[in-house]
């Protein structure tokens, strides 16, 4: 129970973690039931909203405002569901410990399991989803498997750490201040337009595309792009970039998270 | 288990800023952002249980039992002092903390079985025993919502008191159940005592005290009073019920 920081702390933490892992496959097991019970359709639902958004956004920016890429359906599909693999565990993520009060204040377990079982039961629906989006371009764009298509785990690894890294600081400020539930929503609209779920990195002016990938998402969605609907290997300084975002947004999150961990039995 | 000059503080808040839109007001204001007191739940508290007593705390109502059983869980952090512990620790603070109503009894066991630290073989040791101990193998396969909220109560503490921990701590949950059911419990209890398991409890049913415990612990405004075997503590405490006044506060 010691607060120490540093790597030699960490260790008995991971342990910690580790013995809980039951914990962690059963809340999954247990959102996923949840949410698909006594639904005849089940996933389907998953499904239909994110594509009945990129229909819109197809419409929208292929007729309307006329975005200049090629099979831009692709385009969108390659990026829209990790956009919201990305919202969607933000938006659970940040409730989570208010929903598992009784929890919390009543057994000792390492809390962070909550947010963790949050992103893996979006995780599993994502893995289905980027299933059927590989098969997708495969049979309709590439018409062969493109060789950079090996990098997608790699991809889901970055994507869930970063996930789980964004989620654990606004998760616990959500605990002491309320007003998270009202600026969140505001703040992931904004990052809708900030980020290159419509719209390709490359259109943005060179000039600003520095201060544009501060956002690690949108690092995230280009490699995406680039190794899914382009089908071609990312740019290594792209790659280790958006790999070393994940890891760095993930040790902030943790470590604000476990900075006030101790006293949520107390407040939440 | 071991608890060294233990105090744990909590600050009573007349004022809490919990939106940041006050934070900044009361900031720019040079008003305190939180208006708050402390008071001492438990103050410089030793206590030393060996492994194997069975050991009952005693008190009205805020004076620090709960506090004692969240800070040797490790639910909470105290303020000060120091809590050595051995074994492993099972705390039913509130029974069924995890259960989810759209959940099946077999998959709520299994879930609370985790929640509780248990890995899945240790799960699997247990699981028959578990059943057949809430006996009510019909409702099984049936959600929880379905269930009464005594069965919701007989299934949590089946699983909580299959558990064999080291250490047990019990939280006001000996009142669980029919009378046929709450015999077996405290025959459970009293045989997980019997094998040398250590065990802590909080509970205002006496009798069941007097029965499970050998030791008591008496504690007032988080200090000790008395600690004693149990009849002797039971006897004081009995004897100093407090006045018909004193009740109406603690409880308005």
């Amino acid at each position: 129970m010691s607060a120490g920081s540093g790597v030699l702390a960490r260790a008995p933490r991971m342990r910690r973690f580790w013995g809980y892992r039951e914990l962690l496959r059963g809340l999954i097991v247990r959102n996923l039931k949840v949410k698909y019970q006594r639904s005849l359709l089940g996933f389907v639902w998953t499904l239909v909203n994110p594509l009945l958004t990129v229909t819109i956004l197809v419409v929208v920016f292929s007729h309307v405002v006329r975005i200049q890429v090629p099979q831009y359906w692709a385009f969108l599909l390659s990026g829209y569901f990790v956009w919201n693999f990305m919202l969607q565990t933000l938006s659970t993520g940040t409730w989570i410990f208010a929903e598992h009060s009784r929890l919390t204040r009543s057994v000792s377990f390492p809390s962070e399991i909550l947010v963790f079982s949050a992103a893996g039961s979006r995780l599993i629906e994502f893995a289905a989803e980027i299933a059927l989006i590989l098969l997708a371009t495969i049979l309709l764009l590439h018409h062969s498997v493109p060789a950079s298509y090996v990098l997608v785990p790699l991809l889901v690894l970055i994507q869930v750490v970063m996930a789980i890294g964004l989620a654990l600081p606004i998760a616990t400020l959500s605990v002491f201040y309320h007003d998270v539930y009202h600026a969140l929503p505001i703040a992931l609209a904004s990052l809708f337009y900030l980020s290159p779920v419509f719209y390709p990195a490359s259109m943005v002016p060179e000039a600003l595309r520095t201060l544009y990938f501060l956002n690690p998402i949108a690092g995230l969605l280009t490699l995406y792009h680039d190794v899914v609907y382009a089908g071609q290997w990312p740019s290594a300084v792209l790659l280790a970039g958006t790999a070393l975002q994940a890891a760095i947004v993930y040790a902030f999150g943790y470590a604000v998270f476990h900075r006030y961990a101790s006293v949520f039995a107390e407040v939440v | 288990m071991e608890l060294r000059g233990v105090s744990k503080r909590f600050y009573f808040y007349e004022h809490r800023t919990s939106s940041l839109r006050e934070w900044f007001i009361r900031r720019i204001l040079r008003r305190p952002i939180h208006v708050r007191h402390a008071a001492f739940s438990l103050r410089n508290l030793d206590l030393r249980i060996q492994p194997g007593e069975s050991v009952a705390l005693l008190g009205h109502n805020g004076s620090g039992k709960s506090t004692v059983l969240r800070l040797v869980a490790g639910i909470y952090r105290p303020t000060s002092g120091t809590i050595t512990t051995a074994g492993r620790i099972t705390a039913v603070i509130e029974l069924g903390a995890g259960f989810h109503p759209e959940l099946t009894g077999v998959e709520n066991i299994r879930l609370y079985g985790a929640v509780l630290g248990l890995t899945r073989p240790e799960l699997q040791a247990r699981y028959d025993e578990i059943v057949a101990f809430a006996g009510m193998d019909d409702f099984l396969d049936t959600p929880l919502k379905y269930y009464s909220s005594g069965m919701e109560a007989r299934l949590a503490f089946s699983v909580a008191v299959c558990l064999e921990p080291a250490i047990l701590l019990l939280d006001e949950v000996l009142a669980v159940g029919d009378q046929a059911f709450r015999a077996r419990c405290l025959e459970r209890l009293r045989a997980f005592h019997a094998r040398g398991g250590t065990l802590l409890l909080v509970s205002h049913e006496l009798d069941s005290i007097q029965e499970l415990c050998t030791r008591g612990v008496w504690l007032r405004a988080g200090r000790v009073v008395q600690d004693a075997d149990i009849a002797t503590v039971l006897a004081a405490y009995r004897a100093d019920r407090p006045p018909a006044r004193d009740i109406s506060r603690e409880d308005p």
